[in-house]
């Protein structure tokens, strides 16, 4: 959508680029805490073992990191009844034949006790709050109202059918709920696991160099660089110096996936140009391997000038950190100091996860901020919502090609398309996880999950679960896919979205 | 189709809830089969009997798509997705939010498969291609088709959730690269409910779940396979809009008067008119809201290979066929009158001047 | 040239009948069914209901096009010869052989149209186009009814059309029917023309014909 506006050079009105910075915003906060919880919590929580623990020492703990009302003895007790009931049943379901009781789980069993009860809170919660998509996007997932040049939702204090004071006000109840909920549950359940998961600052550093295209518009100019999250990069650790973005450096290789070019696989191909074209050549279905100096992986492999980037939120805060964003540098310092760490920590798998959590206290505190600006047009009568301009494909040139960015909650996402008479002529997305999950290129480079997992320590082969910490913490688009993993730690996802 | 009717699991949950374990409870089997004077080799059975009570066991399996069913899943209300999991069924598997993985999340599946045969629901969510040997969708170096025909195969019962599991949603849109197919496509002979939309309301899920338990059947379905409590009355006839369709006023442009009024978005390339689905009613985020109420007409989602059959979303009509993309069946009609009247005064000028020569832009007939 | 001219019965009731029932509709039909397709008047008030009339028109005159269709059929058995279904009989070798001639007569490039114009009910042309109308007729008929059935449920409207939902999805169903309406207006305005232009060349009194029921004719009826 924003590649095709920056094609045919459309501005959207600014009541929906503030709209757009909302839907994105909740997103980014709901979003997180799912993966926190429900995603990524499991690798660092014994469900089990919260069985164990002490109800009344766990309220004393719950207690002691946050005011949140839920946190009481009997709260807790009723919690872990509910859970040992359920495992008592026999019927462990999604838990069932999971690495309980592995020797990597820390936390005690009143800290596990706690996490489990804010998970199922979080499942409750999220289903709340992401409600601000259904008022400003018609429905979740999937939101409905984005269109070229603006949104389909109308903007009128004085119609019933229109975004008015009722919605606004559904909207300050949720996103209060939101930061609420992210000031006392998810913040201090972060920073008191993180507190016995230290060691892990020292693993899953990946490689090093990090690429965010940087989101929420404070202008409506195309592809703007005036961002809340800055747009940049940085390199090799370096937080001194922040790098800008040039979207003609960025191109994909196909040397170890299974597509083709037509010049030959030794090369890469700038999106606009790109090519993609399967070419299978893995081993006939059911196998156990894949053979990893051949092609071996449905992603592409995206180069920033030849090199390997992470992006998500590590990425975007560290972008941010390094660029003086007064926000994100203070909630970053004060992170850092109460885990007793310095700022080198945050090139880790314990890092990921902690700038993802920065991130969304960060957006939460936005969300209120966005919404006044909304109420500021709407006082100054401005409801234009859409630009008509280019909305009939007659009015656009015969040629056009632009390309947009936006950060998902996982990542830089960069769509490119070329138009020939009003129709795609090509249209290529280079998505967070081929970032991530990339698999070499022609150099034989790995992607940052390949390098993030050198050297991290597995206490049993069989039951890998620190490899999961690392990779969760990429929060990873393979929602669909089971990983495979083998003893030397490589993960694959096969999963080809077409 | 064996299942514990609601009665049962009531019963179960209370066992459940005053703390009494699956050791208790078949410490207990056992001294009933001795104070029935019968053979303990009995007690399983009993135990059985009783265990029908057991919650059922739901596999879900992802193939070709983007867990928007299972984030859907996830905004359950009633019952909440908490509730589902931990009170009404027993979700073993479910790659997205499983505990375990790798090796121990197949181990997972397999147990369920064997150790349950016939008596397990399974829920599909994405597509399945068949292309190539069903070399674009591998998990644990298993193809999908592999997995889904014993999974689906050896189940109680399927639901196919979204358009994907359905007939293939958007993998399968033309020109289908990876031969994506529905369930329906793929596996036969399984009973099978399919909840298509992009994703499917999770409501209609929670609906179809809590029919098979509490009637023991899956609820009646159209000749699309589509449950008729969900997918039996059009969009358009319970729109809230409609009367602004009928009394004659639309949406003309984004954001223009009728759109701040909220007036009939058909001019907008409103799909209502020809999707069936209960959104209108049953709305979306515990009744918050859905597309035409916001402001967006329907896209047809829930209508069979709607990428390519409800495209373009912004026009009433599709597109002519052999014509450009700014060629209406309008302006082509249009022209073909034109072209006649053309042809008419032509000829009539001919005879007039009653020249010999044939007319060039002369019609036939 | 033989001036031996007779007046000749050929248009029975039936078939005038249902020639202006069916223009009447299908004037109704294109005209509320254009504003259905894309409703060109915006309405002031929601009290109004204009697209609610507007569609109640068609879906009558749907029907009046329906039953005119179907006397017309019942007559193409029990009316006279230029009436039956014989007569549009396209494998006929005479139809096919006078076809050329016809169409050499009406691009000018003769002067005299085969000796059948004079003496028959419709030239082997009108045969051929009129039974490609009678397919568009069944084509808007069914599609008519199967796009109705999306908002009537019953057996009866899946009979009647609603069996091609299954088969054509709708949107095509909705874009034929669209079509079609742009053919039926380019058939009338050719219609409307070459029965002008045989009337003056053959002074057979064709345009009259369609009112009255007769025709003059040249020469004596062979058939």
């Amino acid at each position: 959508m924003r590649a095709v506006e920056n094609a045919l050079g459309i501005t959207i009105p600014d009541n929906a680029r503030i709209i757009r910075n909302l839907i994105t915003g909740i997103q980014y906060v709901q979003d997180h805490v799912i993966h926190f919880y429900h995603l990524h919590a499991l690798d660092w929580v014994d469900v089990v073992s919260a069985l164990k623990a002490d109800p009344a020492k766990t309220s004393a703990l719950a207690q002691s990191i946050s005011d949140w009302d839920k946190s009481s003895t009997t709260y807790f007790k009723a919690i872990q009844d509910k859970l040992k009931a359920f495992v008592e049943s026999g019927q462990l379901g999604i838990f069932a034949n999971a690495y309980w009781g592995h020797p990597a789980y820390k936390l005690p069993p009143e800290a596990n006790l706690m996490a489990v009860a804010h998970y199922l809170e979080a499942l409750d919660w999220q289903k709340d709050v992401i409600r601000i998509h259904a008022v400003l996007g018609s429905k979740n997932p999937h939101a409905q109202t984005y269109l070229v040049g603006g949104m389909a939702l109308p903007v009128d204090p004085n119609s019933q059918n229109a975004l008015n004071v009722e919605g606004i006000a559904l909207i300050i109840e949720l996103a209060n709920k939101a930061k609420t909920f992210v000031e006392k549950v998810y913040i201090p359940d972060l920073l008191a696991i993180a507190s016995f998961y230290k060691d892990w600052a020292g693993y899953g550093a990946g490689v090093g160099n990090f690429l965010a295209y940087g989101v929420f518009e404070q202008d409506n100019v195309s592809n703007t660089t005036n961002l809340y999250f800055p747009r940049g990069i940085i390199k090799n650790k370096d937080l001194s110096k922040v790098y800008p973005v040039d979207q003609t450096k960025i191109a994909e290789y196909v040397t170890h996936s299974w597509y083709e070019y037509p010049e030959g696989d030794g090369k890469s191909k700038h999106p606009w140009e790109g090519v993609t074209k399967p070419n299978y050549t893995g081993p006939k279905p059911p196998y156990e391997f894949l053979e990893t100096n051949q092609k071996y992986s449905w992603l592409k492999a995206p180069r920033y000038e030849d090199t390997a980037m992470e992006v998500g939120p590590l990425s975007r805060m560290l972008v941010a950190y390094a660029s003086g964003h007064k926000r994100v540098k203070e909630v970053v310092d004060s992170v850092l100091k109460k885990l007793g760490v310095g700022p080198e920590a945050l090139f880790s798998t314990l890092g990921r996860t902690a700038a993802r959590g920065v991130e969304t206290l960060v957006t939460a505190e936005m969300l209120l901020v966005w919404l006044g600006q909304l109420e500021q047009n709407i006082k100054r009568a401005d409801l234009q919502i859409h630009n008509n301009e280019k909305w009939d494909p007659s009015t656009w040139p015969k040629e056009a090609k632009g390309y947009g960015f936006h950060e998902a909650p996982r990542g830089a996402l960069g769509h490119w398309v070329r138009i020939v008479d009003g129709k795609i002529e090509n249209y290529q997305c280079v998505v967070p996880s081929t970032w991530n999950g990339s698999p070499r290129d022609a150099k034989g480079q790995k992607g940052p999950y390949e390098v993030a997992l050198i050297g991290t320590p597995v206490a049993d082969p069989n039951k890998p679960v620190e490899i999961l910490r690392t990779i969760h913490s990429f929060d990873p688009c393979m929602a669909c896919a089971v990983h495979v993993v083998d003893t030397e730690g490589k993960e694959f996802t096969r999963i080809r979205i077409v | 189709m064996k299942i514990p009717d609601e009665k049962e699991l009531g019963f179960m949950e209370k066992l459940a809830q005053k703390g009494i374990s699956r050791r208790d409870f078949m410490k207990f089997c056992t001294m009933m089969a001795a104070t029935l004077a019968l053979p303990a080799s009995f007690a399983p059975k009993i135990a059985e009997a009783i265990e029908k009570s057991k919650r059922p066991s739901l596999v879900w399996l992802e193939f070709q798509d983007c867990a928007g069913n299972t984030e859907s899943f996830l905004r359950a209300s009633k019952p909440t997705v908490v509730e589902i999991v931990l009170n009404l069924l027993s979700v073993d598997y479910h790659e997205t939010i499983m505990a375990p993985a790798g090796k121990q999340a197949e181990k997972s599946l397999d147990d369920v498969v064997k150790n349950q045969k016939g008596k397990y629901i399974t829920v599909v969510e994405g597509a399945i291609p068949t292309k190539d040997g069903g070399v674009y969708c591998c998990i644990g170096g298993r193809s999908a088709v592999d997995i889904v025909k014993e999974v689906c195969g050896n189940a109680m019962a399927t639901i196919a959730v979204g358009a994907c599991a359905w007939d293939g949603g958007w993998p399968a849109a033309s020109p289908n690269p990876t031969g994506a197919k529905g369930v329906k496509d793929v596996v036969s002979g399984i009973t099978l409910i399919n909840l298509p939309g992009c994703p499917m309301n999770v409501q209609n899920l929670t609906g179809v779940v809590v029919h098979l338990l509490t009637f023991g059947a899956l609820p009646a379905t159209d000749e699309l396979g589509r449950p008729l409590f969900a997918y039996g009355e059009r969009i358009h006839d319970h729109c809230e809009r409609r009367a602004h369709f009928d009394a004659g006023q639309y949406v003309r442009q984004w954001g223009d008067e009728g759109h701040r009024l909220g007036w009939c978005l058909y001019e907008m390339g409103c799909k209502g008119p020809e999707t069936f689905q209960n959104c209108p009613t049953i709305r979306w985020n515990d009744a918050t809201n859905w597309p035409v109420g916001s402001g967006h007409g329907c896209i047809g989602c829930a209508s069979p290979r709607f990428w390519d059959t409800m495209t373009p979303f912004y026009r009433r009509l599709p597109k002519v066929p052999g014509f450009g993309v700014e060629a209406t069946a309008d302006k082509i009609g249009l022209g073909l009158a034109a072209v006649t009247a053309a042809g008419v005064v032509a000829h009539g000028i001919a005879r007039a001047v009653k020249g010999k020569g044939p007319e060039q832009g002369e019609k036939k007939e | 040239m033989q001036q031996q001219r007779s007046r000749v019965y050929v248009w029975e009731f039936p078939v005038r009948f249902t020639h202006w029932i069916n223009l009447l509709c299908i004037l109704a039909l294109s005209i509320t069914g254009f504003y259905i397709g894309n409703p060109f008047i915006q309405a002031y008030s929601a009290k109004q209901y204009i697209m609610g009339w507007i569609r109640f028109i068609h879906f009558v005159a749907a029907y009046a096009f329906l039953m005119s269709f179907l006397i017309r059929i019942y007559w193409g058995f029990m009316g006279n010869k230029y009436a039956n279904w014989r007569a549009f009989n396209p494998f006929s070798a005479k139809k096919i052989r006078d076809l050329a001639d016809i169409t050499m007569f009406y691009l000018l490039l003769k002067k005299e149209p085969p000796p059948a114009v004079k003496k028959e009910g419709h030239t082997a042309c009108a045969i051929y186009v009129y039974l490609g109308l009678f397919i568009l007729f069944v084509i808007e008929i069914l599609t008519g009814f199967a796009l109705y059935s999306q908002s009537h449920y019953g057996v009866f409207w899946k009979l009647m059309g609603g069996w091609l939902l299954s088969v054509i999805n709708v949107q095509n169903i909705r874009l034929y029917h669209h079509l079609i309406m742009w053919f039926l207006i380019a058939f009338a305005i050719l219609h409307v023309y070459i029965g002008w232009f045989l009337d003056k060349t053959e002074k057979n009194g064709l345009m009259g014909s369609i009112f009255s029921g007769y025709k003059f004719v040249t020469g004596k009826e062979l058939e």
